[in-house]
Parts: C-alpha cells; sequence; structure tokens
C-alpha cells in the first residue's frame, strides 16, 4: 500500500512539516483579508476555501462504534495557509498556499493517540483546496462534500479510514452570525460555522482488523486572518454532540498566567434555537490533571463547564490524547474524544481540545 | 662403509671412449685414501662423481648400503649435507660470514639453530688452533689459515665422508705439511672415511694408502713410509 | 635453512648497498604512482560516490531530461502514477556568481518532498530551535530570495546566515541572501538549495524542471516501472535508474583513470626489470658461492628460494617505502592540484585522504611481485647451473650464452596485433593494453636474438678495443638482455607516451584552429552554468562599432532513449547538442562527409555528428537519425562525422537556424564575433563590457583560448610526463647499476687485461664501448616497441577509451635526441661504475681466485 513506506519517513517529513506549520504565524496579517463583522456566510459557497485569509481548517472530530461495540474516538483535520510569499510567481510550484493534514485515532485498547499527518504546498492536481465546494486534499487524504454529504479518506501506516458524515440539517452559525470573536479586540476574529450531529458511516483499518464502524461526528469549518494575539498562551475548546440531537461548542482563550482572555460558545438543544454564548456566560473550572510521561505538560484531563449557573462535567475516553508533534509539527497539544455529563448522567460526546500546556501555543 | 663398483665416465655424453672405468674402492670408517695420477685423468671428476655432483656413466657407489647412483639431484644434496665434508683447493670460504659463521654454514643446513650451530662450529675452530679468531672475516686469514678454517667446515657436522680437492694445491710445502697433519688428524678423530686428491706425494703420504687413477681403473701406488 | 637464508642470501641485499637501494627506489616509485593514483581517485571517487548517493537519496528512478530541463508539468503525472510512490522535484542549476568568476551547483527542491527522497538535502534555518513566529526564520527556506549552503560551500565561499550571494542570469544579477545551511550534506559537497519555485523565478526558468527522482511503489519493480511509464515521457526524457545516471560521469573518468594505472603499472614493471638486472648481476657474481652451496648440501629449491627472498624482501621494502610515500604524494596532490588530477571530471568535490587497506595491500603484493618476478628468472638460472662446473672460476660468460628466443618474440607480437581487433570491455580498452604489454615482451625476447644477429655485422674495425666489445657481445649477448631489458622498457615507454602525446597534442592544435575561426568570443558564462546571452543582447553586441558579423553558438544536451535501435546499457545518457552556423562558417574538423549538403524543402535537416557520437549511434554519413528537441522528435540526415575532443559523451552539430526554428530557444551561450578589417579587438572588448556589464561576460581571443586550452592539455598530461621522467630515470638506474655490477663480476677478466697491458683508462674505454652498444641495441629495439605501442596507443586505447582519432606525428628530433642521449649516458654511466670497480688492484684481483 502507496502510504505504508511514506510513513516510515515521518520524522525525515519532520521537518518540511515543522517549516510548514510554524509558518501559519510567519507571515504579516496585513497580507490577508481581515474577517469583518457583517459578512454573510453563503452556502454552499462558504464550504469551500477562502484562500484570502491567511489561515483555514475543517476539523472533523467524532466518536466511531465498531459492531462489537467498542468505541474510538476520531480526528481528521484540514489546513489550508496563505503564506504570503509567491505572489508574483508564476511558477506552478510557487508556494502562495500551503495545504496540512493530520489524522488521530484515540482507542482506549491502545492507551495513546495513533497519529499521521501531511503537508504539501497546495499544486493542482496533487493537492489544494477548492473555491466554493468542500474539496481538501493531499495526494490520497482527502474531504470533500458531495450532495450536502462529506466524505473522507485517510491512509497512513497505523490505519486508514474511508468515512461519510451525514448532516442532519443546515451549518450551525457560531459567534454572531458566524463572526467569532477571540479576544476583547474584534480583530482577533474568524468566520466560523460547525456541522454537529454529523451521522458517520464507513471503516476503519487499524493494525491488523478491518473494522465497520458507525457513530457520530462533528466539523468545524474556520478561517481567519489573526486569532491569537501576542498576550495569549492557548486556548481550550469543545465540541459536543448531545445526547437530545443537540450541539454544544464552547472555547476560552487563556492568558499566559491561565486565566481566561476570552470566552464563547454555542449551545442548542434538540431542535430549539441555538443559543450564543457570551464570555461572562461562561466559566471554565479544570479538574483532575494527567502528565503527559513524554513532554512532562501537564493537561486539565477533566473540567467543570458551568453555563448560566448549570453544571456540566467533561470526562475523557481515556487520559492519554496527547499530541505529540514535536517531530513534526512541533506543537504540541491535547486533543480527546470525551464525555459531556450532568449530574453524572452522560448527556452529550465530543471533543476537548487544550493548547499551550506544553509551551505557548503559535501559529493556529 | 664406502663401495665404489666398477665406475665408468664419459667425457661428456658424446663421446665414445671413456674417460676412466673400471674403478673400484672400498673404504672402511677411519680409512683415508689419496688418489694421484696425471692431469686430465679425470682425479677431480671422479671426486665429484662421488659426491654426485656429476653424474657417472656406470658402476655403482654405495655408502653404508644405500646406492648413491640410484639418487636425484636433491636426493644426493641432502645426503651430501648430512653425510659429506668438502675441503676445496680455493677453499670457498664465504667472504661475508665471520669464521664462525662460516664453520657453521653446514650446521645451518641441517636446520641447527644459530645458537647451537655456533656453538659447534667455535669448538670445532678451536680444535684447528683458530679459536680466537672465530669473529675475524676470511680477508684477514693466510692461505693455511683458511684452510684450517676449512677443514673445521669441513668435520663440524660429523660427515660419514670428507673429500679433499687438492687441499694444499693453494699452500706453500711447509704450511701444507702442517694444514695436512692437522687435517688427517681430526678426520681420524671423526673415524670419517677420507679421499683426497692430490697431486703432492708429500701430501699423499698422509693417507692410509695412495692410489693412481688411469683410464681403466684404481691402481695401487702406496710408498712405503 | 632459515639461519643460512638469513646469513647468506638476505644478508647480500646488505652487502651490494647500492642496487638495492635503486631496485628499491625503482619498486617504491612504481608502487607510489600506482598507489597514488588510485587513492586519489577512490577519494575522489569515494566523495563523487557520496555526492551521489547524497543527491540521489533513495531514489529507485530519476527522470531525466537534458541539461536545460524539461516540461514541469512531467512532475504530477509522475507523482500520480500508480506505479509510483513517491516523486520529488528538483531543478538543477549551475548558478554562476559573477563576482568570483566560477559555479555554485544549486538545487530548487519542493521542502515537502524532497525529504523522503534525498532527506540529506533538507535545508535548515539558521536556529532549529528558533521557533518563534515573530523571527519568521521558518518562513524562509520558502521565501524566493532564501539560499542554504551545504558546509563545504559555506565553508568555501566564506558565506554565513544573514550574508549575501551575487548570482548570474543570463547577463543579470540576482542577489540571494544565505538562510541557513543543508547540513546533511557532509562536508565534501558543495552545494546550494532553494525552493524549486524560488528557483525557477530566479533562474528564469518557469515550468522547467531538470529532475524528478522517484520511488516506486512496493511491488512495483524498476523494469515495470521503465516500461509503464517510458511511453508517457516526452521524447527527449530518460527514465533511468540512479547507478545510470552516475555512470555517466563514472563512465567519463574511467578512462582516464585506467590510462593513468596502466602508465604507474609500466613503472612499476620497470622496476621490477630493475630488480631483474641487479638480481642477474648478483647471482653472476656469486656463481661460485652457489656451487658450492650446493656442493655442501643446499638443494636446488632451496637455492631458487633464497634467491626468490631476496626480490621479494626487495619488493616488499620498496612496495612499504612506496606505500608510505603513496600516501604523502596523495596529500600533496590533493593540497595542491585537487582530487581530479588535473582532468577536471570531479569539480567541485573536496576529498579527504584516506586509508584505503585494501587498495594498499594491493599495491604491497604488486610490489612484492615486482621484485619476486624480477628475481624469478635469476634464481631459476642460478638452481639451473651445473656445480661441478660452477666451482671452477672463470665461467660467468656461460650466464650469458641467452639463447635467441625468435620463437616467443614473434608469438608475442603476432597475440599483440591480434589484441588490437577486439572491442572494449566495459569501456576499457583491456585488450589494448594487453598489446602493449605483448609488444614490450616481445621487444625484451627479441633482444638476445638481435644482438647475436647485429654484433657480427658490426664492422670489425682495427682497435682492440672495439674487437674485445664486439667480441665479448657477441658471445655473451645474454649481458645485452641484462643491460637492455631496462632501456628496452624505459625507451619504449617513453618514446610511445611521447609520440601518442605529440600527436594528440598536434591533433588538438589543429582542431582548435579549425573550430574557432572568429575574431573574438564572448559568453556570458560556462554553457552549463546559469549565464547566457538573449538575443537582446547578441543585437546590442551585434551592433557595436567594428562588429562585422556575430556567429550565435547555443549548448544543450539530448537525451536518447534508445541507441542505435536497441535499449543499451548506455540508453539515456546525455550527448551534447551544439547548435551554431555550418554551411556558412565551416570550421568542423569533418573526418567524412560534407560541410554543405544539399538545400531544398525535401531534403532533411542535417546534422554532423562527432566520432564519439557515431560511435554510439552506430551511425555513418547519409543515415536518418531522429533527434528529440523539445520534447517533440525531429527527422536528421547525417551530413559529416568530425572530430570532437571536447566532448567523450559524443556530440551532435546543427545549424542554429534549423535549432531555432524547432524550438523556439532563442538563447545563445558563445557569441563569435568577426571584426571589420583593421579593428584590433580590444576596443571592441571595452565596448562589450560597457554594454553588457564588467563581471557578466567573459571574453577571449581565439589565440589566447588555443593556449589556455593546450595549457590545460598539458597539464593533464603532466602526470603522464612524471611517469615517464620517472621510467627513464629507471632505465638509467638500471644501466649504472647493471654496468657497475657487471664490471665487478668481471673484475678478474678485466684483471687479465690489465696483465695484457691494457691501461686502466682503456679498460673503461671498453666498458664504455661495451654500454654503448648494448645500449644501442636496446635503444633501436625500445624506439622500434615505443613506434608499435605508440600505434596501439593512438589506434586503439585512445580510440576505444575516449573514441577520438588523431594523426599520427613522429617527432623525429626529439626521438634521435632522446636516443643518443640514452647511449651517451648509458655509456657514461659504464664507464663511472667501471671507474669504481677497478679502483682495486686488478693484479690483486687476479689473484684472488687464481
Amino acid at each position: 500500500m502507496k502510504h505504508r513506506r511514506r510513513d516510515a519517513l515521518q520524522t525525515i517529513l519532520a521537518a518540511a512539516l515543522c517549516l510548514g506549520l510554524t509558518l501559519l504565524g510567519g507571515a504579516a496579517a496585513k497580507d490577508f483579508a481581515p474577517v469583518l463583522e457583517g459578512h454573510r456566510l453563503a452556502f454552499p459557497e462558504d464550504n469551500g476555501a477562502h484562500p484570502k485569509y491567511r489561515t483555514e481548517w475543517w476539523y472533523i472530530t467524532g466518536w466511531l462504534t465498531d459492531a462489537e461495540g467498542h468505541d474510538r474516538g476520531f480526528q481528521v483535520t484540514f489546513f489550508r495557509v496563505g503564506t504570503g510569499l509567491g505572489a508574483d510567481n508564476p511558477s506552478r510550484f510557487a508556494p502562495r498556499q500551503l495545504i496540512l493534514a493530520h489524522a488521530a485515532i484515540a482507542d482506549p485498547a491502545t492507551g495513546h493517540l495513533l497519529h499521521a499527518e501531511r503537508a504539501e504546498r497546495a499544486l493542482d492536481p496533487l493537492s489544494g483546496a477548492s473555491v466554493g465546494n468542500t474539496h481538501v486534499w493531499i495526494d490520497d487524504w482527502s474531504l470533500s462534500q458531495e450532495n450536502g454529504v462529506y466524505q473522507t479518506t485517510i491512509h497512513s501506516a497505523s490505519f486508514d479510514l474511508e468515512l461519510t458524515l451525514t448532516p442532519p440539517g443546515p451549518p450551525q452559525l457560531n459567534g454572531r452570525d458566524g463572526f467569532s470573536q477571540k479576544t476583547p479586540d474584534p480583530a482577533n476574529a474568524s468566520d466560523y460555522y460547525s456541522r454537529p450531529q454529523l451521522a458517520v458511516e464507513g471503516g476503519l483499518r487499524l493494525a491488523d482488523q478491518d473494522l465497520r464502524v458507525s457513530g457520530q461526528a462533528w466539523l468545524d469549518h474556520e478561517w481567519s486572518s489573526q486569532i491569537l494575539p501576542e498576550t495569549a498562551q492557548g486556548w481550550d475548546w469543545i465540541g459536543i454532540n448531545l445526547n437530545d440531537g443537540g450541539s454544544l461548542m464552547a472555547f476560552r482563550m487563556r492568558h499566559r498566567d491561565g486565566s481566561t482572555l476570552w470566552a464563547g460558545g454555542t449551545l442548542r438543544h434538540g431542535d430549539e434555537e441555538a443559543q450564543i454564548l457570551s464570555p461572562d456566560q461562561l466559566h471554565f473550572e479544570p479538574g483532575r490533571r494527567w502528565q503527559s510521561p513524554r513532554t512532562g505538560a501537564v493537561y486539565p484531563v477533566e473540567w467543570v463547564i458551568e453555563i448560566d449557573g448549570r453544571q456540566l462535567t467533561l470526562s475523557p475516553l481515556m487520559d492519554d490524547q496527547e499530541l505529540d508533534g514535536r517531530r513534526s509539527t512541533g506543537a504540541v497539544y491535547w486533543e480527546g474524544a470525551t464525555r459531556l455529563l450532568e449530574d453524572g448522567q452522560e448527556i452529550g460526546r465530543g471533543y476537548l481540545e487544550m493548547t499551550g500546556y506544553w509551551r505557548r501555543q503559535t501559529g493556529l | 662403509m664406502l663401495a665404489i663398483e666398477n665406475l665408468r665416465k664419459r667425457f661428456d655424453t658424446a663421446a665414445e671412449h671413456p674417460l676412466f672405468e673400471g674403478v673400484s674402492l672400498t673404504l672402511a670408517p677411519g680409512q683415508s685414501v689419496a688418489v694421484m695420477g696425471e692431469s686430465g685423468v679425470g682425479k677431480s671428476t671422479l671426486l665429484n662423481c662421488i659426491a654426485g655432483l656429476e653424474s657417472v656413466d656406470g658402476g655403482r657407489i654405495r655408502l653404508r648400503d644405500q646406492d648413491l647412483t640410484a639418487l636425484d639431484e636433491d636426493g644426493f644434496a641432502h645426503l651430501r649435507r648430512r653425510d659429506f665434508g668438502f675441503v676445496f683447493q680455493a677453499f670457498h670460504l664465504l667472504p661475508h660470514l665471520t669464521l664462525a659463521q662460516n664453520v657453521a654454514l653446514p650446521l645451518w643446513l641441517l636446520d641447527q639453530d644459530d645458537a647451537t650451530a655456533d656453538r659447534r662450529a667455535r669448538a670445532m675452530l678451536a680444535r684447528v688452533g683458530l679459536a680466537a679468531r672465530a669473529d675475524d672475516w676470511p680477508r684477514h686469514l693466510s692461505g693455511g689459515e683458511m684452510q684450517r678454517v676449512a677443514i673445521a667446515r669441513a668435520l663440524v657436522h660429523e660427515p660419514a665422508l670428507v673429500l679433499c680437492d687438492e687441499p694444499t694445491g693453494n699452500l706453500d710445502p711447509e704450511r701444507a705439511t702442517g694444514v695436512l697433519g692437522l687435517l688427517f688428524e681430526r678426520i681420524q678423530d671423526a673415524g670419517a672415511i677420507a679421499i683426497m686428491v692430490t697431486h703432492s706425494l708429500a701430501a699423499a703420504a698422509h693417507a692410509d694408502r695412495t692410489l693412481r687413477l688411469t683410464p681403466t681403473g684404481l691402481v695401487d701406488a702406496t710408498v712405503a713410509p | 635453512m632459515s639461519s643460512a637464508l638469513r646469513h647468506v642470501f638476505l644478508a647480500s641485499l646488505w652487502r651490494r648497498r647500492l642496487a638495492t637501494t635503486l631496485s628499491l627506489l625503482a619498486i617504491a616509485l612504481g608502487v607510489a604512482l600506482g598507489l597514488t593514483v588510485q587513492l586519489i581517485h577512490s577519494a575522489a571517487l569515494d566523495e563523487f560516490g557520496r555526492g551521489i548517493r547524497l543527491l540521489n537519496g533513495a531514489a529507485d528512478l530519476q527522470a531525466l531530461g537534458p541539461r536545460d530541463g524539461f516540461s514541469d508539468a512531467l512532475y504530477p503525472m509522475l507523482a500520480r502514477s500508480p506505479a509510483v510512490d513517491q516523486a520529488s522535484p528538483l531543478l538543477e542549476i549551475e548558478a554562476r556568481l559573477p563576482d568570483r568568476d566560477e559555479t555554485l551547483k544549486l538545487i530548487g527542491i519542493d521542502l515537502f518532498r524532497v525529504g523522503a527522497v534525498t532527506p540529506a538535502l533538507l535545508p535548515m534555518g539558521e536556529d532549529p530551535d528558533e521557533r518563534a513566529p515573530a523571527s519568521g526564520g521558518q518562513l524562509d527556506a520558502l521565501r524566493p530570495d532564501a539560499l542554504f549552503l551545504s558546509p563545504a560551500a559555506s565553508a568555501h565561499l566564506g558565506l554565513g546566515p544573514g550574508d549575501r550571494l551575487r548570482v548570474q542570469v543570463g547577463t543579470r544579477e540576482q542577489t540571494l541572501r544565505i538562510a541557513g545551511g543543508v547540513p546533511g550534506a557532509g562536508v565534501g559537497q558543495r552545494l546550494a538549495v532553494m525552493d524549486i519555485a524560488a528557483a525557477q523565478q530566479t533562474f528564469e526558468r518557469i515550468g522547467l524542471i531538470t529532475r524528478v527522482d522517484l520511488r516506486l511503489a512496493p511491488g512495483v519493480s524498476r523494469a515495470t516501472a521503465q516500461a509503464q511509464l517510458g511511453d508517457r515521457l516526452p521524447p527527449g526524457v530518460a527514465l533511468l535508474t540512479p547507478e545510470d545516471a552516475s555512470s555517466e560521469t563514472l563512465g567519463l573518468s574511467r578512462a582516464y583513470r585506467v590510462n593513468l594505472t596502466m602508465l604507474a603499472a609500466i613503472a612499476l614493471l620497470t622496476g621490477g626489470f630493475l630488480v631483474f638486472s641487479t638480481q642477474w648481476l648478483a647471482v653472476v657474481r656469486r656463481r661460485q658461492e652457489f656451487a658450492f652451496l650446493r656442493a655442501i648440501g643446499l638443494d636446488r629449491a632451496e637455492l631458487r628460494r633464497g634467491l626468490l627472498a631476496e626480490g621479494g624482501v626487495l619488493g616488499l621494502i620498496g612496495g612499504l617505502l612506496g606505500c608510505l610515500l603513496a600516501y604523502l604524494l596523495t596529500a600533496l596532490a590533493f593540497a595542491l592540484i585537487g582530487g581530479d588530477l588535473g582532468a577536471g571530471f570531479f569539480r567541485g568535490l573536496a576529498p579527504q585522504v584516506q586509508f584505503e587497506p585494501i587498495l594498499t595491500l594491493i599495491y604491497l603484493a604488486l610490489g612484492v611481485l615486482a621484485g619476486l618476478g624480477g628475481a624469478w628468472l635469476p634464481a631459476r638460472e642460478a638452481a639451473r647451473m651445473v656445480p661441478a662446473r660452477a666451482l671452477r672460476a672463470g665461467d660467468e660468460a656461460e650466464v650469458y650464452r641467452a639463447r635467441p628466443r625468435w620463437r616467443t618474440a614473434l608469438a608475442a607480437l603476432a597475440l599483440a596485433a591480434l589484441c588490437c581487433l577486439p572491442p572494449p570491455i566495459g569501456g576499457v580498452p583491456v585488450f589494448g593494453y594487453l598489446a602493449v604489454a605483448l609488444i614490450l615482451t616481445g621487444a625484451i625476447l627479441s633482444l638476445p636474438g638481435t644482438t647475436a644477429w647485429a654484433m657480427p655485422r658490426l664492422p670489425a674495425g682495427r682497435s682492440t678495443l672495439w674487437r674485445l666489445a664486439r667480441a665479448r657481445l657477441t658471445a655473451a649477448p645474454g649481458q645485452t638482455v641484462v643491460a637492455g631489458a631496462g632501456v628496452v622498457a624505459s625507451v619504449a615507454l617513453a618514446v610511445s607516451m611521447a609520440i601518442m602525446v605529440d600527436s594528440f597534442r598536434g591533433s588538438v592544435d589543429d582542431w582548435l584552429t579549425r573550430l574557432l575561426p572568429a575574431d573574438l568570443y564572448l559568453r556570458a558564462s560556462d554553457a552549463s552554468a546559469s549565464g547566457y546571452l538573449d538575443a537582446e543582447a547578441v543585437a546590442r553586441v551585434a551592433a557595436l562599432p567594428g562588429v562585422a558579423a556575430v556567429r550565435p553558438v547555443r549548448f544543450e544536451t539530448l537525451r536518447l532513449r534508445e541507441i542505435g535501435g536497441e535499449t543499451s546499457g548506455e540508453a539515456g545518457h546525455a550527448m551534447a547538442l551544439i547548435a551554431r552556423q555550418v554551411r556558412a562558417d565551416g570550421g568542423l574538423p569533418l573526418v567524412a562527409g560534407t560541410l554543405q549538403p544539399p538545400t531544398g524543402p525535401s531534403v532533411p535537416t542535417p546534422v554532423w555528428i562527432s566520432e564519439a557520437a557515431a560511435d554510439r549511434l552506430r551511425l555513418g554519413v547519409g543515415d536518418a537519425v531522429t533527434l528529440p528537441l523539445g520534447e517533440q522528435p525531429h527527422g536528421f540526415q547525417v551530413a559529416g562525422i568530425w572530430r570532437d575532443y571536447a566532448r567523450q559523451q559524443g556530440s551532435v552539430v546543427i545549424e542554429i537556424a534549423d535549432y531555432r526554428a524547432l524550438t523556439n530557444d532563442s538563447r545563445t551561450n558563445d557569441l563569435g564575433l568577426t571584426l571589420t578589417p583593421g579593428t584590433a579587438p580590444e576596443p571592441v572588448m571595452a565596448a562589450i563590457r560597457a554594454t553588457l556589464g564588467e563581471q557578466q561576460s567573459e571574453m577571449i581571443l581565439p589565440g589566447e583560448l588555443r593556449t589556455m586550452v593546450l595549457e590545460v592539455f598539458d597539464r593533464t598530461f603532466l602526470v603522464t610526463y612524471l611517469m615517464e621522467a620517472v621510467a627513464i630515470l629507471i632505465g638509467l638506474f638500471g644501466i649504472g647499476t647493471t654496468f657497475a655490477a657487471l664490471a665487478t663480476s668481471r673484475r678478474k677478466e678485466l684483471g687479465i687485461l690489465r696483465h695484457l697491458g691494457l691501461r686502466r683508462r682503456q679498460v673503461g674505454t671498453l666498458l664504455a664501448t661495451e654500454a654503448a652498444l648494448s645500449a644501442l641495441v636496446g635503444v633501436a629495439i625500445g624506439l622500434l616497441a615505443g613506434g608499435a605501442i605508440a600505434l596501439v596507443l593512438i589506434e586503439v586505447v585512445n580510440r576505444q577509451s575516449f573514441r577520438w582519432s588523431m594523426d599520427l606525428q613522429l617527432p623525429i628530433g626529439p626521438l634521435l635526441i632522446f636516443s643518443l642521449a640514452m647511449i651517451l649516458l648509458a655509456a657514461i654511466a659504464a664507464r663511472l661504475s667501471g671507474a669504481q670497480a677497478m679502483r682495486q688492484d686488478a693484479v690483486l684481483a687476479v689473484r684472488e681466485d687464481w
């Protein structure tokens, strides 16, 4: 199979990825269009790429259950990064846009994440991000959308994914009609919508088993030219599919001292109207901590999140869902499958992302 | 016991007439004989034939019941190094070896180690009266001294047979007598058989018997002492 | 026996110290020269191989095209092929550095792709741990002006991160910034890396790449992939294995290396002859001693072993000295002339002296072999001697009887003639070299016969000395063999090299004169580097006052996937393409065909191919040939075959008008200028500099270029001259030691002559006469053998190694002078050494054994 040898070269690719990913912070924001409030998102056009903005990602997280009832978490992310370089270069290799991708499987049987990544300059037909419809690809890794249904294909040495993800309804706009402010300064903002409650069907290959899997997933599509200010250390984010058919997205940006710089979220119960959460409606309270044996970073793997006085608890599928990218992207963060509990009862499942616990999160 | 029976030798392979034929001689250990004869009669050739340095055209030579005429060249060479001693008119000392080394040469060929060979060579040199000069070079010796070294070399490995070709040919009569006396004393000490080719009656007198080589064989020519 | 071996045999080496020293020296020199050549090349090849491995990485196959590249649309096609796992596009450029007047190998890479195939080329920012976005360091690898230098390039250029480097593109300049290093490149490779898009833009190669490295999908063999993908490649682009690709350069340098190795081998052979001479004489002198030793019981094998041991020890000590010397020479050569022995095959490499155990052992063994070989015949002769006869003094003449060996000599020469027929093996003219060795053998074998034949035919003369000398040599022709073998070998070698080099030089000179018809030549850079003249620059130069006409020349390379109708090992190897005016200018040194083929609409476009191209493509005048130009096949007809000393790999000349019509490539590499009558070149040169820039162009007058090329030629053959000198030196040593030893061994004979009333001076004259006569025979045979070897070198070895012909030229004057000098030197050497030997009182010498 094509990808197996390639992944054996991960350590080599690492250097390239390192250069690629950290580029995200490299280009000056002024080279790109700013995200402004009042821009109305339009679909299906806004499903596609927005190359005028510096950074963009399609971020899928979710839970998969196999025929025997084992639960696993998965993550598939495609990034598009504008470099601000090569605008005047007619070469087909001109590095105006880079495409990066990550995929990970959280399997309690393994105890840590299986992880793979790719990086390329956008170079048709080998890799790219289409404008106008969802189609991002690097070689044989891809995410696309046809008739509203997403399809993604990932091949790596340790696992393959082949999934269709069907959204039950229209996109869920975050923030103010899709304008998601990240700090008190509205210049730090993104255009941001989510596709919660995606019904997942497909195949997962692990080392020696080919599994039919199904489950629920969450897709974030977000683009921006400027998110993280100098003063920010990192962020915490959750995207949870609620058992009642609703969804909860919440994030907070942290100061270097760990205090909250900004917070926001979107909460929807069942078929109800979505509720946009403002910074003062949200409170993040870290709970049990877990220290990574690899990096020594300490992550609060359990949380209490207070939304308008409601006490919700986050409990991870497993503790070790740290993504150690020191040899590749240079970024180290925790990205893991998590249950949402209220009064001890599971009310939803989704993903928790924590960045900036090892070193300050740069780039994204 | 050396037994020569009916030895025959031609001038060369093409010649019709033999140089000599019918040469017979028997010698027991401790016996010595002088061979005389006219120039060109083949005295040295006879010695060479006995030593295996020249081939014979007929007859047999036996040493201790071993048929020497049956040996090949290298077999003869190995026999020579063990059982033969040579004294030449021209001494043939190797100029770049000390007296002790010259005397040790036959022992080297018998694969004796350096130390043993050196000890025996020095002992032998002492018996020819040159102990003090063991580390000297041949070029510093007189003719008589050289021949004494050659005698030591011929006898150092206790050969069964000593062949002497005009051993005093290069010496004045006074020295010759001294050297010959020494030579035959040492040969008798060793109980070896000795054959000496010589022109000199005085020299011949040192041997037990004197024979004259003629084309048809050896005739007794012993002069009563 | 061991004591005897030590005291009797080996000690004798010490006693004849002069002869031993000379033999040692000869062997040491032969071993040293041979091993040095090998060490230098093995180090250069090692570094070259490291470079190849570094640049090829883990590639299974490489798509290669013309030097200036092929369409980069090929890259996605190859990358998406199911047979391909990884594809990494590269753009290789020899960037001219205008202010340094040299070039730098620059590789445009796709950062995201190169790691999978050639990780050693990954660039590294200034500080790999510095990841702060504010530094902007990580952007560098993709920035259009970011250049990353290998450690060797960084050291050579004296540039580090933050420094700037000017590169030339066409006649313009671009400034690049050193953004970091290429740590994986190691210390021996001078190269630079930048982003492929930036390289395309900077060097105006948009849309072009020069190479795609492929790693094949598991289970796909190279042959399968070559077959599958080959058909989808445009003409002129070939899919080669990295071994094929690197063998292009290795193949070119191999012939040169083999040549030098052979020369060193001949030096070693001459050393062997010297051992032969000295051993032979030693055997003669110690004849009685050996007879005595045999009498007291040394057997023949022991005697032979003892003498062989003498030769072996000489060889061993000489070999050890030689090996030591070789390492010193190698270090010196690296310090002074670099790793390619002046031939220019391995530019840009900085090889290091390395201990090569196997090579060293081989050359040590060769030294021992030369010693043993030289001692072999003398040892056999000694073992053969009849001790009873040798015990009597005065039979040394016996040794010099030497039977004529006409039959063996003739057989060797006939075999040599046959060896000129077969083709080379793997590009190396093995049989040609065999023929050289056979001629040498035949010549030496014919020595006794020739002497025996010639001496009685010399005029008898009245002089006693003359008659004595003649009688001596007639009776003992073997003496001539002993003294003359070294002379024959060294004269033959020197003469053959002289004739070959002279013919070569003369032919190159003639070739240059014909190839350079213009008054002045202008170029932006070496044809393989990044400078060129565009149409506008050419027009500006043509418009300058004093310029009557311009002749543009464009250099490219071609890759033919099939050669001679079959896919051979060389298929896909590059061949030079030269587009220039032919009909109008002439200037091609043709060996066949015409410069003025018929023109007309139905007549195919003419090409003129070099001898090497004719050989490789198996084409003759009038044959049709299809050549890929601009990724399209075009039909041509061979109008002529010309002689090209510059491009061993073969070259194809077409009319520049045809080339431009077929490719739309209007660039010019070299521009020949014809000046209006009466115009001096200097003001025109000044005007050009003012037009194109001070450092962006190189100009040269044909005369200067000729001088320069011939200088390069002479430098290339410097090693050859050196070896020649060594061979002659060894030959003279041979004569000197031979006659010294002869005089010593004949002390008695010469003593008798003194007794009979010859004066000391007359004895000296006798020896000199004998030596001169011996040398005369040796030199005469050496001249003939040398001529024959030269023919083999020109017609077989050069033709097969380098695929070019040359016109035979005989440097008669120098050869005559050289021959007379050899004879004179032989006489002097014999006279001097004889005097030395005669210093002892002759009367005493006679008495010694009387």
